[in-house]
């Protein structure tokens, strides 16, 4: 059951992937990453991490992406230009694109994985409580730190798109 | 060794692992060809993603949760990302119309 479920998210995030990278129309690259993060989300639940596939739902299918329709939407549908300036960009790509899986390949076949932790208590592995023990004890710096570079980016985020008033 | 067990059927790591790479390589790829800068942005998010199936992945295969935890962080800094981005293209597009990112090199040497 299991081993169907990542077959069929697996095959879906690999399909919304292609997508993203071959629609023309960003409103429709928007939408595909849409489906390839709720396939990740499923997968995210298939490996126990409660938490991490409801905060991908809000956060990243919810938030970030309509935030990229948003943009899409002020200022219209861009096309993009058929063709490339650079000559021999997509070879060079691909070329790029087939050393790289290459490698990643060569490095999956070959992690020696370690042996899991003893005495994690795994019934409730995943769940908000033991994410809050995390986040609130041991990695409690970490954490607050975040909320510091939430606040600069949105600050940020205002100023570069204020309205230039005194624009001389 | 690498073997997950999901609700009572094994599952390998590395094929995780492997769909990681192809997310994480397709991305890669959007970024080397696409010309948009949004559809660039997007690329970005996609190889975030990916990313953050592998820090999942290994948490559960140490059973270990900081991975989930780091899982979190990553996406907190793709969200002060994204934000941060968009913003800046589009402060740009308040200027002029972007079709090509090899547009924006005025700022090179």
């Amino acid at each position: 059951m299991a081993t169907v479920t990542f077959f069929i998210a697996a095959a879906m995030a690999v399909a919304g992937a292609a997508g993203v990278v071959s629609f023309r129309e960003p409103i429709r690259s928007v939408l595909s990453l849409v489906v390839v993060m709720l396939a990740l989300a499923v997968l995210f639940l298939l490996l126990s991490a409660q938490f991490v596939f409801v905060v991908q739902i809000i956060v990243y299918a919810g938030a970030v992406m309509v935030l990229f329709l948003f943009v899409i939407a002020l200022f219209g549908p861009t096309r993009e230009l058929a063709r490339t300036r650079l000559r021999f960009q997509s070879w060079l790509a691909a070329l790029f694109v087939l050393a790289f899986l290459g490698l990643v390949w060569t490095m999956v076949q070959g992690i020696q994985y370690h042996q899991p932790d003893k005495g994690v208590d795994m019934s409730v592995f995943g769940t908000v409580q033991s994410i809050a023990v995390g986040l609130f004890t041991t990695y409690l710096y970490p954490f607050e730190l975040t909320s510091i570079l939430l606040l600069v980016a949105a600050i940020g985020a205002i100023y570069l798109s204020r309205k230039k008033v005194d624009d001389r | 060794m690498s073997g997950l067990s999901i609700g009572g059927s094994q599952l390998d790591a590395s094929w995780f692992l492997i769909l990681a790479a192809i997310l994480f390589i397709i991305g890669t790829a959007g970024v080397l060809v696409r010309r948009n800068p949004l559809v660039i942005l997007i690329c970005i998010e996609l190889m975030l993603n990916a990313a953050n199936l592998t820090l999942v992945v290994f948490a559960l295969q140490l059973h270990n949760l900081e991975g989930q935890l780091f899982a979190l962080m990553s996406m907190t800094v793709a969200a002060a990302e994204a934000v941060v981005g968009l913003a800046i293209l589009v402060d740009i597009f308040h200027v002029r119309d972007v079709e090509d990112i090899d547009e924006l090199s005025e700022m090179k040497g």
